[in-house]
Formats: C-alpha cells, sequence, structure tokens
C-alpha cells in the first residue's frame, strides 16, 4: 500500500515573475523529497501503519481520577483529553516531521522569497478559499460577512490581480476565516475530545469532520481531481503549508521555548483560537466563558 | 421630630452623594485604564527599544516594567489554580518568584520585538466594579493585517495593573494555566514538582541569554 503517490513534474515556465519561479523550486523540491521518501518507505509501508496502530492501542486512553476526587474529576472533564497519552505521541511524532521537514522549508523560504512575495502568495492563497469561506458563512446564516466575503473575491480577483494585492482589506473589508468545523459549531455540535491528529496537528472529532468537509467542498479541488490535476491540488496544498508555518515560526518557537508543558500549551492555544474564530471574535468577559474559574483581581499583594 | 428628620435627611444625603461618586468613579475607571495602558506602551517603548542596552540590561529594565505594570503575584496564584490551596507558604513564596522569573524571560523577548511597533488603543470596556478590558491593535510592518490584543486592567481602588494580555482570542493566563496545570497533575498534584520543573526551565531561558 502507498502511502503518498505524487508525479515529479518539472515546470519549466519562462521567468517571468521571479517569485512564482521560486515557488514552483520548491514545490519541486517538496515534491522530490516526498518521491524519494516514498521509493525509501514502499517496503515498509505496510510495516509502518502497524506500528501506527500498536503504537494507538498500546497508549490508549488516560488514567482517569478517583471518582472521589470531585476536583480532579472536574478537572478532567473540562480538559477533556481522554486520549492524551495517544495524542502525546502523534504529538512526538508531528514534531519530528515539523523539525525535519516542515520548519527548515518554511525557514528556506522565509529566507529565498522576499517579504512582499510571501505576502502576495499568502494573501492570493487566502483569496482561492473564498469558495468555502463563503459556504460556511452562508451555512451559519452570517449575510454580512457573506457580503464582506463576495466583495473581497470580486475587488482583490481584479483590481488585486488574482489576490495578490489584499485591495479590499486596504478599502476597510479585513479578511475573516470561516471552515465548516466553524460552522458545525454556530449549528449547536460540541467539540468533543482533544484530538492530535497525525500531520494535521491538533484537531477534535467535530473539526476534524470540518476539515475533511472543507477538502470536499472546494471548488478547486473538485475541479483539479475532475480534470486529472491532483498534483497541482498537492502543490497547492504544500505552498500552503509552507506559507502557514512561515508565519507562525516566532509565535511557535516561543511558546515552545517558555512552556513547561508544550503539549499542554498548544492543547489551551488551539481551543482558545477556535473559541475565538467560532465567534468571530467577540471578546466575552471571562466569567461568561467559565464561571466555575475566579479570574484574578488586583488586590493589595500587587503593589 | 425634626432631628430625626435631620438624621433620615442626612442618611439619604449621604446615600445619595456616595451613589453619585460612584456614576463618575465608574466612568473614570475606563478612562483611567486606558491612561494606564497607555502609560505602559510608552514606558515600555523608552526602556526597551534603545540598541545600546546589553541584553542583561535589557532584561533588568524588562523586570523593573514588568512587575509595576502587572500584577504578578495575582496572576501566579490564578495560574496555579486549584493547587495553591494545598501549597505551603515556603512553596507559594518561592513559586510566585520562580513565576516572575519565568514571565519576565520569556517576555523580554516578545515585548522588544512589538514595543517599537505602532500600538494603538481602540475603547475600553467595563467588565465589573474594578476590572476593564482595554482594546488594543499593533500594526504590522509590510502591511499584513493588524494584531488585536487586549488588556485586561484591573484596580485595587489606588493601584492599577495588568491582570491579562489576550492576543487575537488567546490568552496569557489561561495558557499559563492549563500548562502549568497540567505538569502538577503529572507530578501526582505535588506543587513542588512544579517549582522543579520551573527551576529547570528557567535555568535553560537564563543559559540561553547569557549566549
Amino acid at each position: 500500500m502507498s502511502l503518498f503517490y505524487i508525479k515529479i513534474t518539472q515546470k519549466n515556465t519562462p521567468h517571468v515573475w521571479s517569485f512564482r519561479v521560486g515557488v514552483n523550486r520548491i514545490v519541486t523540491v517538496i515534491q522530490q523529497y516526498l518521491a524519494m521518501t516514498n521509493t525509501m518507505l514502499k517496503p515498509f509501508s505496510s510495516a509502518i501503519v502497524l506500528i501506527l496502530c500498536a503504537l494507538l492501542i498500546v497508549s490508549g486512553c488516560a488514567n482517569m481520577p478517583d471518582p472521589a476526587d470531585r476536583e480532579a474529576v472536574a478537572d478532567y472533564m473540562q480538559v477533556n483529553d481522554p486520549l492524551e497519552p495517544t495524542n502525546r505521541n502523534v504529538f512526538s511524532i508531528n514534531q519530528g516531521i515539523d523539525k525535519g521537514l516542515l520548519k527548515p522549508a518554511a525557514e528556506f523560504y522565509r529566507d529565498m522569497v522576499p517579504a512582499t512575495a510571501r505576502l502576495g502568495i499568502s494573501n492570493a492563497l487566502n483569496n482561492l478559499r473564498t469558495p468555502v469561506i463563503l459556504l460556511n458563512n452562508l451555512l451559519q446564516g452570517d449575510l454580512d460577512r457573506s457580503v464582506a466575503t463576495l466583495a473581497r473575491f470580486l475587488v482583490n480577483s481584479t483590481v488585486g490581480m488574482l489576490g495578490i494585492a489584499d485591495v479590499a482589506a486596504e478599502l476597510g473589508v479585513p479578511p475573516h476565516s470561516e471552515d465548516f468545523g466553524q460552522t458545525l459549531a454556530v449549528w449547536g455540535i460540541p467539540s468533543g475530545p482533544y484530538l492530535m491528529l497525525p500531520f494535521f496537528g491538533p484537531s477534535n472529532p467535530r473539526d476534524t469532520v470540518g476539515l475533511v468537509v472543507d477538502v470536499l467542498t472546494d471548488p478547486l479541488n473538485m475541479w483539479m481531481s475532475n480534470t486529472d490535476r491532483t498534483e497541482l491540488a498537492l502543490s497547492r496544498a504544500g505552498v500552503n503549508v509552507i506559507s502557514q508555518r512561515e508565519l507562525n515560526l516566532e509565535l511557535l518557537n516561543e511558546v515552545e521555548k517558555s512552556s513547561l508543558d508544550f503539549y499542554a500549551a498548544i492543547r489551551s492555544l488551539y481551543r482558545q483560537r477556535r473559541a475565538h474564530e467560532i465567534s468571530n471574535g467577540v471578546v466575552l468577559d471571562q466569567a461568561d466563558v467559565d464561571e466555575n474559574i475566579d479570574f484574578p483581581k488586583v488586590s493589595d499583594i500587587d503593589g | 421630630m425634626i432631628k430625626r428628620i435631620g438624621v433620615v435627611g442626612a442618611i439619604i444625603g449621604l446615600v445619595a452623594v456616595s451613589g453619585m461618586n460612584f456614576g463618575v468613579h465608574a466612568a473614570d475607571l475606563e478612562a483611567d485604564s486606558r491612561q494606564f495602558i497607555q502609560k505602559v506602551a510608552d514606558q515600555a517603548i523608552e526602556s526597551l527599544t534603545s540598541n545600546d542596552a546589553s541584553k542583561s540590561e535589557r532584561v533588568s529594565r524588562f523586570r523593573t516594567l514588568f512587575k509595576e505594570s502587572f500584577a504578578v503575584k495575582s496572576i501566579g496564584k490564578f495560574v496555579l489554580g486549584r493547587y495553591w490551596r494545598g501549597a505551603s507558604e515556603d512553596e507559594k513564596t518561592e513559586y510566585l518568584a520562580l513565576f516572575e522569573d519565568l514571565m519576565v524571560i520569556s517576555y523580554v523577548d516578545r515585548f522588544s520585538n512589538y514595543a517599537g511597533e505602532a500600538l494603538s488603543l481602540k475603547d475600553a470596556r467595563k467588565e465589573n466594579e474594578t476590572n476593564v478590558t482595554v482594546f488594543s491593535e499593533i500594526k504590522r510592518p509590510g502591511g499584513a493585517n493588524p494584531i488585536r490584543v487586549n488588556w485586561r486592567v484591573g484596580t485595587n481602588g489606588t493601584i492599577y495593573k495588568i491582570l491579562d494580555v489576550v492576543v487575537e482570542g488567546t490568552s496569557m493566563s489561561t495558557t499559563l494555566r492549563s500548562d502549568f496545570s497540567s505538569i502538577v497533575r503529572q507530578k501526582n498534584g505535588k506543587v513542588a514538582g512544579l517549582i522543579e520543573e520551573l527551576k529547570k526551565k528557567t535555568a535553560s531561558l537564563e543559559a540561553e541569554t547569557q549566549n
């Protein structure tokens, strides 16, 4: 069973835009790396699958606290990570992939591609996400944001040269993110326990379903698979991953450096960020978020 | 009877006056909190962005500013969560000292990076009788979208302190709380275990600073 199969296509495009050549080069490098890994791993691929399954079965579920200790039980429920041992293992694997492949690729991308070009690329990629964003705006019944999304797409694709320049933001219509996971949350579906996905990172059952639906409802993906251009879809995904990773280089470095338990810090940050996205940035008073927590007040000890 | 009216009148008068004062005080809370953040931001720019200072000089300046503007002890107590009650007095003292060290060392670079960039204060919103949220934005160079930063400010009547910093929806104290409580859980609920980890972490961060 092959885990990855990617056709290597050498794009010999004329040197019209330097950053486009740069992007092609990065994509080619990634494809070659993956192809190389594929060739090396092919004989071991079934073994790898078996090992992963074994890891999942062996690590299993977190130890439930003593039911008599009500505070510990409440804590356990609030943390909502019954699969913690498995999640931690997957997290280590993801860290390995990150340190070995993604982070160096993102740093290389940062070194080779100038800032304005990188901004252009991320703007263009955001523009390509418009259909998924618009769909989820509509599914959530959010007409204001639907109109904003449409306006952004029209302005940025034309005046903004296929999305490279975020003209709409300068005109006062900033970007926002939407995905099916957020839509499910708005529809009242609870998130479920914390889930660390291989490669994709922190998630939960609801957001995982959202991720799958997002991939399936992306018209660009649909067109590419219909016209036998799957390597283009993977290239786009690859560039997206590298672009996102580059944007988060400092943040993730800082979190790793300053946290005692990097896994727990990421879990907390992921959940807070999702809550922020789902509520569309509405800042709730902390008391509304969780009445059980006694939020700090300034007392005389702080003088 | 006149005396009684007099006393009742005085009481009513006092209540009315204190009510009025309360109203005025509430409006001041938001304006004062906003002013407080502006002052902290100005001080940060002044003390942290001069390039001639050595790394250790910047760390000590940041520590002073941090202690003055943040409610370090109250935040530390909140971050420890339910384990604060079970900790001994010595553990509490040691923990708070290490907590401050960790905060200073891990935030000094972050603040130095951001202190130079334009912090624009938006409005302030009262949360309860003592706490206010001050909304602000940091404009990033290169045209990318600004980062939204919210400051939770509190007062005990005389002093103002920052209780939390929320960057694009992620709260510093909530994240620290999850991080620390995970460590304590792994150490069988012992705060001493957390103190060990804090010592290790601050030692390794300090070693990096020396290089």
